[in-house]
C-alpha cells in the first residue's frame, strides 16, 4: 500500500506540519535577517531570489514533470515577463501592480503562439522546436534595439517608494504562496490528472477521449503565465531586464533544479532551485577563484544526479523514507 | 440501417507500398459478440486502428451507426462510442488503478478542464470507478500502482477502461494474450458476462480457436488481404477455404 | 552590386557550410546510431580548436608542418577524449528516457566548457594560416581567400569518404545496421557497444577537425563552442535528425544563408542587416520543424 499516494503534492499531516513550519519560517525570516546589517540585506535579497527562481521552476515543472514535455525554451516567457514589466514600468510609467498583473498575460499570449505550434511535436522534436522559439525570441529581444535596447537591456526600472527591499521580499513571498497553491490545485484537479495521463502514456490518452494537443496546450500556456510573473518579479528585484532571461541557459536553469530536487513532485522543482542557489554562494564565498569553476561543480553534480539519483532529492529522501515515487 | 452498429465498405490501407488491405467491406450488427480471426500478419490489429483513427484508410469508409468515422482522431471517435482494449498492456503505469479508471471517468464525462476540484474529492466519479473496478475484479488492488500489476490484472485494467467510456461498441484485441491457461478462461469468462450484462457490441481479435469457437456468434477471417470467410463457428470451422489457408496447420 | 560581389559571397558561404558540415555531420552520426543528442559536440570542437591553438604556439605557426601536424594530432585527440567520455558515461544512459540523455550531455557542456575557461582563458584567440592557404587565388577575377577555397575541397573530401565508409565498408554496414535494428545484430553477436563507441569516437574526431579548421578560419573564443553547436541543431533538424546527407544540404542552406542575408537585407533598406541575419538559423529551423518535423531527409518516425 506504500504506493497508494494519489497526490503528488505533499499529503498527509506530516506534510502540512512541515507545510506551516516553512511558511512561518519564510515570514519570520526577514525579522531575523534585518538585524544583521549588511549581510542581513544581502541574504534578504538572496531569498527574495530564491522565491522567485522557485517559482520559474516550479511553472516549468507543471509540463516538464506532470505534463512529460521536454521543453528548452521556457525562459522565453520567463523574458516576456520580464520586458512586459520593464517596457511598462520605464516607458509606459505603468504601476507596478499593473505591470504585474500583466507579466504573467503577455508571457501566456506569448506561450499561447509559440505552444501551438510545439504540441504538434513530441518528444525530442517537441524539445528542439521549445529551443528554436526560445532563441528565435531571444534573437529579436537581442536585436530590435529602440524598443527593447539589445543586448545593453533596461536599466532603471523604477521602484515605488514604500518597495524596501523587506517589502519586496514580503510581496514576492505571498506572491510565491499564492502560485504554490494554485499549482498544487491545477495539479490535484481533474486538468491535472489528464496531464498525468498524458505524460504516463500519451497513446493510451487519445484512446480515452483526451484531445492530447489542446490540452498540453492548454498546459504549455498555464506554465508559460506562471514563469511571466516569475520573470516580471525578477526584473523588478534587478530593477532591470536582460537578454540573458531570454537565453536558453537560463531555460536550463529551471531542468536543473527539477532533476536535482526531482521532478515528480510539486515541491521538489523549488527545493532544487533553492539548493542550488544556495550551493552556488557557498562555492563563491568559500574562495573567490571558486567563481569561475561554479559550472564546473554543477556539471558534476547534474552527472550525480543523473547517474546515481534521478528521482532527484524529492526520490531520494522517498527512498530513504520508504514511500516510494508516484 | 439500424441494425449495424458498424459497416467496412470497401477499406483500402497501404504501408509503404505493401497493400495490408484490399477493398475489405463487413458489417456487425447491434449487440452481436464476434471475432476476427487470422494468421500473424493478416491485419487484424490494424484494422482496428482503422476503425479507431490510429490510421486514416486509403480508400473505403467506416460507419459507426451510420456516420463515417474514417480518418477522424482517435478522442474523437472515442467521444462517439468506440472503446478498445490494447494487445499489449496499455496503461498508465505509474498511477493508481483506481487513478487509471477515475481518469477515464472523468474525461468520459467531459470534466476534464476542471482545474479547481480535487480530482480525489469527485464522489460520483469515484463510486462509478469502484463500481467498473469490481465488475473485473479488481476493487481490492484499487490504490496499486498500476504497473506493479500482474500482467493478467494489467489487461484486465486495460478493459476495466475501455469499459469507463461506456461504449457501444468494445473492441477488444487478444484479451487473453500472454495468459496462463488458468486466466484466459477467467478472461473469457468475464469478456462473455460483461457482454451479457452490459448488453454492448463486442469484436474481439484472439488467437486461440477453443475461444473463437466458444463464446463468437460470429467469426471472421482475415487472410490474403481480404476477408476471407465470415460466419457462424460451425461454418468456419466446416469451410474449407478457411481451412485450408489457416485452420489446416493447426486443426 | 556586382555578380562577382555575389559570387564571392557564394564562394564564402559555401566554405563556411562546409565547415558546419564537418562538425555537423559528426553530431548527426552520433544521433543516428546512438539515439542520443549530444550538446557536447560544441564543446569538444571548442576543446579541437584551442588545442590546435596551443600547438600552434608549440611547433612555429603559419608553417606547412605545424599546420599538418594539428590535422593529424588534434583530431585523434578529440576522439580519444570521446572514447573516455563514451566508454565512463553515455554508456550508461543509452536506455534512459530522453531528458536524462540530454541533461547528462548537458553537464558535460557545462563541465567542458568551464575546463577551457580555466585552461585557455577568456581572450579571443586565432591560428596563422600556413603560408601556402594565407593568400588568396584569383578566380575569374575575383581575389578568393586560399584558405575558404581549401576548405570546399575539404567538406566534400569528407562528404565522400563519410560515405564511402558508410556504404562501402563493413564498418558502415555496421552502423547502418544499428540504427535500424540494434536488438538483432546484437543477437547476431555483433559487438553493439563497440560499434556504438566507434561511432561516438568518429563523431568526436570530425569535431576535431572542424575545431582545427575553424581555429585558422576566424579567431576562437569561449563562446564558439555553444554557438556552433546551436547552429549544427539547426543543420540536422534542417536535414533530418541522423542523415548525413541531410547535413551536408542543412550546412550549405545554413553557411550560405548567413553571408548572404545581411547584404539581401541590407538591399531592401534594412537596418543593423547583418545583427538581423543571425536570425536565420532559428527561423529555418523552427519552419523546418513545423512544416516537416522529420526534416528534408529524414524519414518521419512512428
Amino acid at each position: 500500500m506504500g504506493n497508494a499516494r494519489n497526490t503528488e503534492a505533499p499529503s498527509g499531516t506530516a506534510g502540512w506540519l512541515v507545510g506551516a513550519v516553512v511558511v512561518v519560517a519564510l515570514f519570520a525570516l526577514p525579522l531575523i535577517l534585518s538585524q544583521l546589517g549588511r549581510t542581513g540585506e544581502y541574504w534578504i535579497w538572496v531569498t527574495t531570489e530564491m522565491l522567485i527562481m522557485a517559482l520559474f521552476a516550479m511553472s516549468l515543472n507543471l509540463i516538464l514533470g506532470y505534463g512529460g514535455m521536454v521543453s528548452f525554451g521556457h525562459a522565453a516567457f520567463f523574458g516576456v515577463g520580464a520586458y512586459t514589466v520593464a517596457l511598462l514600468m520605464k516607458k509606459a510609467g505603468a504601476p507596478l501592480w499593473l505591470a504585474l498583473a500583466l507579466a504573467p498575460v503577455t508571457a501566456a499570449i506569448a506561450a499561447a503562439i509559440i505552444g501551438w505550434f510545439c504540441v504538434r511535436l513530441i518528444g525530442l522534436y517537441f524539445a528542439i522546436l521549445t529551443l528554436a522559439f526560445g532563441q528565435l525570441l531571444y534573437m529579436v529581444v537581442f536585436q530590435w534595439y529602440t524598443f527593447t535596447g539589445g543586448d545593453d537591456g533596461i536599466h532603471g526600472i523604477p521602484k515605488p517608494e514604500i518597495l524596501t527591499p523587506i517589502a519586496y521580499y514580503f510581496l514576492c513571498l505571498v506572491l510565491f504562496l499564492i502560485c504554490f497553491l494554485a499549482m498544487r490545485m491545477i495539479v490535484n484537479s481533474s486538468f491535472g490528472l489528464t496531464i498525468r495521463t498524458i505524460r504516463e502514456n500519451m497513446e493510451r490518452a487519445k484512446f480515452i477521449g483526451v484531445n492530447v494537443r489542446r490540452f498540453q496546450w492548454y498546459n504549455f500556456i498555464l506554465a508559460g503565465a506562471f514563469a511571466g510573473l516569475a520573470g516580471g518579479l525578477l526584473c523588478e528585484l534587478n530593477r532591470f531586464a536582460q537578454t540573458e532571461f531570454l537565453h536558453w541557459s537560463k531555460s536550463a536553469e529551471p531542468i536543473l533544479a527539477s532533476l536535482v530536487g526531482g521532478m515528480y513532485s510539486l515541491v521538489g522543482p523549488a527545493i532544487g532551485s533553492t539548493v542550488l542557489i544556495f550551493l552556488k554562494i557557498i562555492v563563491q564565498q568559500a574562495h573567490p577563484s571558486l567563481v569561475e569553476t561554479w559550472a564546473i561543480f554543477l556539471g558534476l553534480i547534474l552527472l550525480a544526479v543523473v547517474l546515481f539519483a534521478p528521482g532527484g532529492l524529492v526520490g531520494l529522501y522517498q527512498r530513504l523514507t520508504g514511500k516510494s515515487e508516484t | 440501417m439500424a441494425d449495424h452498429v458498424l459497416q467496412i465498405e470497401g477499406l483500402s490501407k497501404s504501408f509503404e507500398g505493401s497493400q495490408v488491405f484490399n477493398n475489405i467491406s463487413f458489417s456487425v450488427d447491434k449487440g452481436e459478440l464476434s471475432s476476427i480471426i487470422g494468421p500473424n500478419g493478416a491485419g487484424k490489429t490494424t484494422l482496428f486502428n482503422l476503425m479507431t483513427g490510429y490510421h486514416v484508410p486509403d480508400s473505403g469508409r467506416v460507419l459507426f451507426m451510420g456516420k463515417n468515422i474514417a480518418g477522424r482522431q482517435p478522442y474523437d471517435i472515442v467521444r462517439l462510442g468506440i472503446a478498445r482494449a490494447f494487445q499489449r498492456t496499455n496503461i498508465f503505469p505509474r498511477m493508481s488503478v483506481l487513478e487509471n479508471l477515475l481518469s477515464t471517468v472523468i474525461t468520459k464525462n467531459g470534466g476534464n478542464l476542471n482545474v479547481v476540484t480535487p480530482s480525489a474529492k469527485l464522489k460520483s466519479a469515484h463510486e462509478r470507478s469502484y463500481e467498473i473496478l469490481e465488475s473485473v475484479g479488481l476493487a481490492d488492488v484499487a490504490h496499486r500502482q498500476s504497473g506493479t500489476l500482474a500482467h493478467g490484472n494489467q489487461k484486465r485494467l486495460d478493459i476495466a477502461v475501455a469499459l469507463a467510456l461506456e461504449p457501444q461498441l468494445l473492441l477488444l484485441d487478444e484479451p487473453t494474450a500472454g495468459m496462463s491457461p488458468e486466466e484466459r478462461w477467467q478472461t473469457v469468462e468475464l469478456v462473455q458476462r460483461l457482454w451479457e450484462d452490459l448488453k454492448i457490441t463486442m469484436l474481439f481479435i484472439e488467437h486461440d480457436m477453443d475461444i473463437v469457437f466458444k463464446i463468437s456468434q460470429k467469426v471472421r477471417v482475415l487472410c490474403y488481404r481480404t476477408l476471407l470467410a465470415e460466419g457462424t463457428p460451425a461454418e468456419i470451422s466446416s469451410n474449407e477455404q478457411v481451412i485450408e489457408a489457416y485452420l489446416g496447420e493447426e486443426v | 552590386m556586382s555578380v562577382q560581389f555575389y559570387l564571392f559571397l557564394l564562394v564564402n558561404g559555401l566554405s563556411l557550410g562546409m565547415l558546419l558540415f564537418i562538425i555537423a555531420s559528426g553530431l548527426t552520426l552520433v544521433f543516428g546510431v546512438l539515439r542520443v543528442i549530444n550538446f557536447a559536440h560544441g564543446s569538444l570542437y571548442m576543446i579541437g580548436a584551442f588545442l590546435a591553438y596551443s600547438l600552434s604556439l608549440l611547433l612555429t605557426g603559419g608553417s606547412l608542418f605545424s599546420f599538418f601536424v594539428m590535422l593529424l594530432v588534434v583530431p585523434p585527440l578529440i576522439a580519444v577524449i570521446g572514447f573516455i567520455l563514451e566508454y565512463t558515461l553515455f554508456r550508461r544512459i543509452y536506455r534512459a528516457e530522453h531528458l536524462l540523455q540530454l541533461l547528462l550531455t548537458y553537464a558535460l557542456v557545462l563541465i567542458l566548457d568551464d575546463l577551457v575557461r580555466v585552461i585557455w582563458g577568456g581572450d579571443p584567440r586565432n591560428v596563422a594560416r600556413p603560408d601556402f592557404l594565407a593568400g588568396s587565388v584569383n578566380f575569374f577575377g575575383m581575389a578568393l581567400p586560399s584558405y575558404n577555397v581549401f576548405i570546399l575541397f575539404v567538406g566534400p573530401a569528407i562528404a565522400i569518404g563519410l560515405w564511402l565508409m558508410l556504404f562501402r565498408t563493413r564498418a558502415g554496414n555496421l552502423m547502418r545496421a544499428t540504427v535500424s535494428y540494434p536488438d538483432t545484430l546484437g543477437a547476431l553477436g555483433v559487438n553493439v557497444s563497440w560499434v556504438m563507441t566507434s561511432t561516438f569516437m568518429l563523431g568526436c574526431w570530425l569535431a576535431g577537425l572542424g575545431g582545427v579548421l575553424m581555429s585558422s578560419f576566424a579567431n576562437i573564443d569561449l563562446g564558439i563552442g555553444m554557438e556552433k553547436i546551436i547552429e549544427c541543431f539547426a543543420v540536422v533538424v534542417i536535414g533530418g535528425l541522423g542523415s548525413v546527407g541531410g547535413a551536408l544540404l542543412g550546412s550549405l542552406i545554413i553557411g550560405v544563408g548567413i553571408t548572404w542575408l545581411p547584404v539581401l537585407l541590407a538591399s531592401f533598406g534594412v537596418q543593423e542587416a547583418s545583427r538581423w541575419a543571425l536570425v536565420f538559423p532559428y527561423a529555418m529551423m523552427a519552419l523546418v520543424l513545423i512544416v516537416r518535423p522529420w526534416g528534408l531527409f529524414g524519414k518521419p518516425e512512428r
